[in-house]
């Protein structure tokens, strides 16, 4: 039995976390899951980037003055991981601020609809027949209805 | 030497500066943004006089490039940075007088854009690349319809899923060559990323990148904000901020990624990219879909022409960019009284000639007729294309010549469109183009027309300008040298 490095489970964690994030933001209908799901994705990207200069038999990067040198995490990274954190955070809001506009203009959270509501409204300032979804065909489709639409 | 830093600093400063200004002063707050790009726009060609061609570096608070940020120009980031300043001056909103925002959003982008030209470090042009989706989803939503929101919504979306790929691959990168220097990571690439994992990093870079792009699979937010949003706001994203993306692309894949299956990845996405975009044009119905979707085929062919290994792949390619970098916004501003469905344009043109011999002069260089100046980019690329001997490469070459068929198909069909008798049963066309509008367009189709006058003088210079840009070694030396210390 081969003992699995603590190191190991986090690289996999961060890389986890980034697919579980993508997952979510294709397969997810609500907007609000979007955003989180965007946010999960950031958060393993940004473990993933701490783990790039960790080390596990190093001490925190501080001077602190007197005593022997000690191997040191490389602090590049984590001063890295603070900016993109704050970036990630003013994203988050500005995304949950476009969200309340788009709330406000077409009330649904529904990413499909919204998309639908959209089109119709550019074609219709356009003047130009609606685009033809390609999933739907004219005749209907011949499936049942898919449950659970507009979670 | 050392101003160039303020091409930066300067539009930044002015950008808080403006919504507090406005309040005092209105007029003030108008002039304040134009004035600044006009006096950076100086500066650039201060230093451009001054550098004589020559490379240099700026080593940002003193700190020396290893461990602290430089700013490597060049003649391809002093280009660069010339022409955001240019653009967004050109591009300004002028006519929102009640919106301080816009302004603060337009310098913000300019901004950034001229920092993320000058940078030379992996993780600083990570940051100046987000505080340009920033501004651009602020810009997208500026006309504050609903679909405008919804548009920026999904932009944002996508946008942000993009930027975690980027940090992910700048994480590999890191991870392997424990430095984010370019000049540094030039020296340890050959070494380092030179492998799979080198690879994947490129791959989520240019996934990421490409969103700004319009690279292939990432694109599908260009004709929803480019249908929603502002002329000027489609102009400034269609033609500036995705010429920004490709300029970091191509940097990297200068200086980091030098394998073979890095530009094939790139070629192969810049196909897909250039047919889907150029059919799904030929079938859009309204002129700002057309254009959006013309855009992403366009930007297809330039990453196509990037992925030609060598100085002439960045010869064409620039020669592409700055193409389009001209023509699109000039299409975008024209198309502003032209929105609307493609057949309720019948006889515009012949209720305003002069618009619609502009947008005739540049349907015709966007195909590439033989004396405009589209003519001698798309010759470039493909004189480029025919002397790789892969087979890739002439299948590109196939691709292209078929889009161009595509493009030439739709746009002389709207040109016809335009200069048909309208009949009685179509309804009345807005024609009247605002001064303003129509001004910018002249003046872009004029830069279009000297460009083919001064043809021979403007491709030596070019090919100077993709020598210099593709030399690795050069870069290196000049981060490093002494002249970086002042």
């Amino acid at each position: 039995m081969m003992p699995i490095e603590i190191g190991t489970v986090l690289y996999a964690g961060a890389i986890g976390l980034v697919v579980i994030g993508i997952a979510g933001i294709v397969l997810s209908h609500h907007l609000f899951r979007i955003i989180l799901a965007l946010v999960i994705a950031e958060a393993g990207a940004n473990l993933l980037l701490v783990l790039s200069g960790f080390r596990w038999e190093a001490i925190a990067p501080i001077i602190t003055g007197g005593g022997a040198a000690q191997t040191m995490v490389d602090p590049v990274p984590q001063a890295m991981v603070l900016t993109s954190i704050v970036i990630g955070v003013g994203v988050q809001a500005l995304a949950l601020s476009l969200t309340l506009r788009a709330y406000g203009a077409y009330k649904t959270l529904d990413i499909r609809e919204l998309q639908r509501r959209m089109s119709a409204d550019l074609a219709g300032e356009a003047g130009t027949p609606l685009p033809q979804s390609l999933e739907e065909p004219v005749g209907g489709r011949p499936l049942p209805a898919a449950e659970g639409d507009g979670r | 030497m050392n101003t160039i830093a303020l091409t930066v600093v300067l539009p930044l400063l002015a950008a808080f500066v403006v919504p507090v200004l406005s309040r005092v002063s209105p007029l003030l707050g108008r002039l304040l943004g134009p004035l600044t790009l006009a006096y950076t726009i100086l500066l650039t060609l201060q230093v451009w006089l001054g550098m004589e061609g020559k490379p240099f570096s700026i080593a940002l608070g003193g700190f020396q490039p290893p461990l602290g940020i430089n700013f490597y120009v060049d003649r391809l980031s002093l280009l660069f940075t010339f022409l955001t300043l240019v653009t967004s001056l050109l591009l300004w909103p002028w006519r929102n007088e009640t919106e301080p925002r816009q302004y603060a959003l337009t310098l913000l982008l300019a901004a950034s854009a001229c920092g993320l030209a000058l940078s030379g470090d992996l993780f600083n042009i990570y940051v100046f690349y987000e505080l340009i989706s920033v501004a651009s989803f602020g810009l997208a939503a500026a006309t504050r319809s609903g679909a405008a929101f919804a548009a920026s919504l999904r932009y944002l979306i996508l946008s942000g899923l993009g930027s975690v790929l980027v940090l992910c691959g700048i994480a590999i990168v890191y991870l392997q060559t424990g430095t984010l220097n370019l000049a540094q990571l030039s020296q340890l690439a050959p070494e380092t990323l030179n492998t799979p994992l080198g690879m994947s990093a490129f791959a989520l870079i240019l996934l990421g990148i490409g969103v700004k792009g319009e690279l292939f699979p990432v694109n599908s937010w260009v004709p929803e904000v480019y249908a929603a949003a502002s002329s000027r706001v489609s102009g400034l994203l269609a033609g500036l901020v995705s010429k920004l993306a490709v300029l970091v692309i191509v940097r990297l894949l200068v200086l980091l990624f030098q394998q073979e299956s890095a530009l094939q990845l790139m070629l192969i996405l810049g196909l897909l990219g250039a047919i889907s975009g150029e059919l799904a044009a030929w079938r859009a119905k309204d002129m700002n879909r057309m254009l959006a979707f013309s855009s992403i085929g366009q930007l297809g062919v330039i990453f196509i022409a990037f992925s030609i290994p060598g100085e002439t792949g960045l010869f064409a390619g620039l020669a592409l960019s700055l193409h389009h970098l001209l023509v699109k916004p000039a299409l975008f501003l024209l198309a502003e009284r032209w929105r609307g469905s493609l057949a309720g344009l019948r006889g515009a043109g012949l209720a305003s000639p002069v618009a619609g011999g502009l947008f005739v002069l540049l349907a015709l260089s966007l195909v590439g007729m033989p004396p405009l100046p589209g003519f001698w980019a798309k010759f470039l690329l493909f004189t480029g294309l025919a002397a790789q001997q892969s087979v890739v490469y002439q299948v590109a070459l196939g691709v292209v010549l078929l889009s161009i068929v595509i493009e030439a198909n739709y746009l002389f069909r709207v040109v016809m469109n335009l200069f048909q008798p309208a009949g009685d049963s179509s309804v009345a066309v807005t024609t009247d183009h605002s001064w303003l509008n129509l001004g910018t367009t002249f003046l872009l189709s004029a830069l279009l027309i000297a460009g083919m006058l001064f043809m021979g003088p403007l491709g030596t210079w070019l090919e100077g300008v993709a020598i210099q840009a593709a030399d690795p070694v050069l870069y290196f030396d000049t981060v490093f040298s002494v002249s970086a210390i002042h």
